[in-house]
């Protein structure tokens, strides 16, 4: 039985995206949801294209120049550290975010 | 209707003035449609710039609406800004529709304020960018009266400004004009003048050779009368033309049915004295029966200076070819013929293909006229110092 439950443990974590493992897991801990981030992203880059790339550029290289969160919250938390996905995997999990969060096809 | 010789402008420099007319008004309307397209576009821009104001305030209202989505778009209904006044679309900074209530799927993101379709378009780019909003598009109905008006002020000022620039292009003609219209009418007048001098002479000479034919003289003497005969005929057939040309208005028509090869050798005999004296040969092929209902004495001055034509610019010894067929018949001469570039000018009055030989250049320009009159047609065919063609047809 304890086996059995150990291998469904792996299977689910193994199944979990690259976005829920390394993203989501992590913000869930953080006063700031995650959604908020996408939002000031939105805010300031307006495009997919544009949005995505500045996600790119910030987790592969954390800046307080390129970070979008205000200088209190900045101050507050300090920057992120470097992502340790590579670029392929980086890109699938800025992908997904995109798609739960985008403005696309939700308004009415 | 009698014909004011001095004052009228003939047939070709009514066409001259004519093509004239028409080549100004073309350039007027041309000139007038520009000013009527920068008045309108003028228009177009001036209720475009009273609507902007107005287009803004209704951006920056729907700009209002979408930062509070934006901000709280996780907590209230997800439903696009409407607004009764107006529809709008919004768009990411790479054109892409986010959502849209336009009318038009193609919007010109890069203009500031348009007119499309009968509705107006106001485009706001915002500096933050709310659910990725960079462009917000406000459209709104045209009412068009701008446009009423405008086409009112076309019609009515266009009209206006349009008759005023054709009658000044009219007395404008006129002013040019005249030094040419004094300079032809003084020299009608000289021909008109000289005609009637004319008549009394040439009759007096002769009547009086014609009186000698029945005294026997001799060989030499005949000679010289016949010399006499050919000039002074010369010159009636020129007085003639002149007559022709000044008082055909005031000569009354009268048509009748005309046998054409009688006429033909009739105006051969007529003129058998001027072929002897060149040594011209003169064939004649003529087809019986062959009749045409027109005014006589027209058509007999039209084959006159025909004839005339072929006899005075033939060479010595040529030759002369008269053919009738049933609906034509033509003159050939094989004289100097006339050079192609020339061709399409002799029917005009005064106009001489050839300057070596006396004459005013009337004869075709009365031929042409006659044509016309009679229903005829009239073509010449000509090779350069070979032969000159002139058929007449129905």
């Amino acid at each position: 039985m304890r086996i059995f439950i150990v291998l469904v443990l792996m299977l689910v974590s193994l199944s979990a995206s690259v976005y829920q493992k390394n993203c989501v897991s992590c913000h869930k801990k953080l006063p700031i949801k995650i959604d908020k981030f996408f939002y000031r992203y939105l805010l300031k880059y307006s495009s997919a294209i544009e949005t995505k790339y500045a996600m790119k550029l910030y987790l592969q290289n954390p800046q307080k120049e390129n970070s979008i969160l205000n200088p209190a919250l900045l101050n507050r938390f300090g920057v992120k550290k470097k992502s340790k996905l590579n670029q392929k995997e980086l890109e699938k999990a800025i992908d997904e975010y995109w798609d739960i969060y985008k403005v696309f096809g939700k308004l009415k | 209707m009698l014909k004011s010789w001095d004052t009228n402008l003939r047939q070709s420099e009514k066409k001259t003035l004519f093509s004239f007319f028409i080549l100004y008004s073309f350039f007027i309307i041309l000139l007038l449609s520009f000013i009527s397209i920068a008045y309108y576009k003028t228009q177009k821009d001036f209720m475009l710039k009273d609507k902007r104001l107005e287009l803004s305030k209704y951006a920056n209202d729907e700009i209002k609406r979408l930062k509070y989505l934006h901000v709280n778009f996780d907590t209230v209904p997800r439903v696009y800004p409407r607004d009764k006044r107006f529809k709008s679309g919004i768009y990411d900074s790479v054109y892409t529709k986010i959502f849209s209530l336009l009318d038009s799927d193609k919007v010109d993101l890069n203009e500031d304020i348009y007119l499309q379709n009968g509705d107006i378009y106001y485009i706001k780019e915002l500096e933050s960018y709310y659910l990725g909003t960079k462009y917000v598009v406000i459209e709104v109905k045209d009412s068009g009266v701008w446009k009423r008006q405008a086409y009112e002020n076309l019609v009515i000022y266009g009209g206006i400004l349009l008759f005023a620039m054709l009658l000044m292009g009219y007395f404008l003609l006129y002013l040019l004009l005249k030094p040419m219209r004094e300079a032809l009418a003084l020299l009608d007048r000289f021909i008109k003048d000289t005609t009637h001098e004319l008549n009394t002479p040439v009759s007096t000479i002769l009547s009086n050779i014609e009186l000698s034919e029945s005294v026997e003289v001799d060989k030499r003497l005949q000679k010289r009368l016949n010399r006499i005969k050919i000039g002074a005929k010369t010159i009636s057939n020129l007085y003639q033309d002149l007559v022709f040309l000044t008082l055909s208005e005031r000569v009354e028509r009268k048509k009748e049915q005309v046998d054409i090869k009688k006429l033909l050798k009739e105006r051969a005999e007529y003129f058998s004295l001027f072929l002897e004296s060149k040594k011209i040969a003169l064939k004649m092929d003529l087809k019986d029966g062959v009749t045409l209902w027109v005014d006589r004495n027209r058509l007999i001055k039209l084959i006159d200076n025909l004839f005339s034509n072929a006899i005075k610019y033939n060479k010595m010894r040529g030759g002369i070819e008269v053919v009738l067929r049933d609906n034509y018949f033509y003159i050939k001469d094989s004289g100097r013929g006339i050079e192609a570039d020339k061709l399409e000018q002799i029917f005009k009055r005064y106009e001489r293909a050839d300057r070596s030989v006396g004459g005013f250049g009337i004869g075709l320009s009365i031929v042409s006229e006659i044509a016309q009159e009679e229903g005829l047609k009239i073509e010449i065919d000509s090779i350069f110092k070979e032969f000159t063609k002139v058929k007449v047809s129905w």
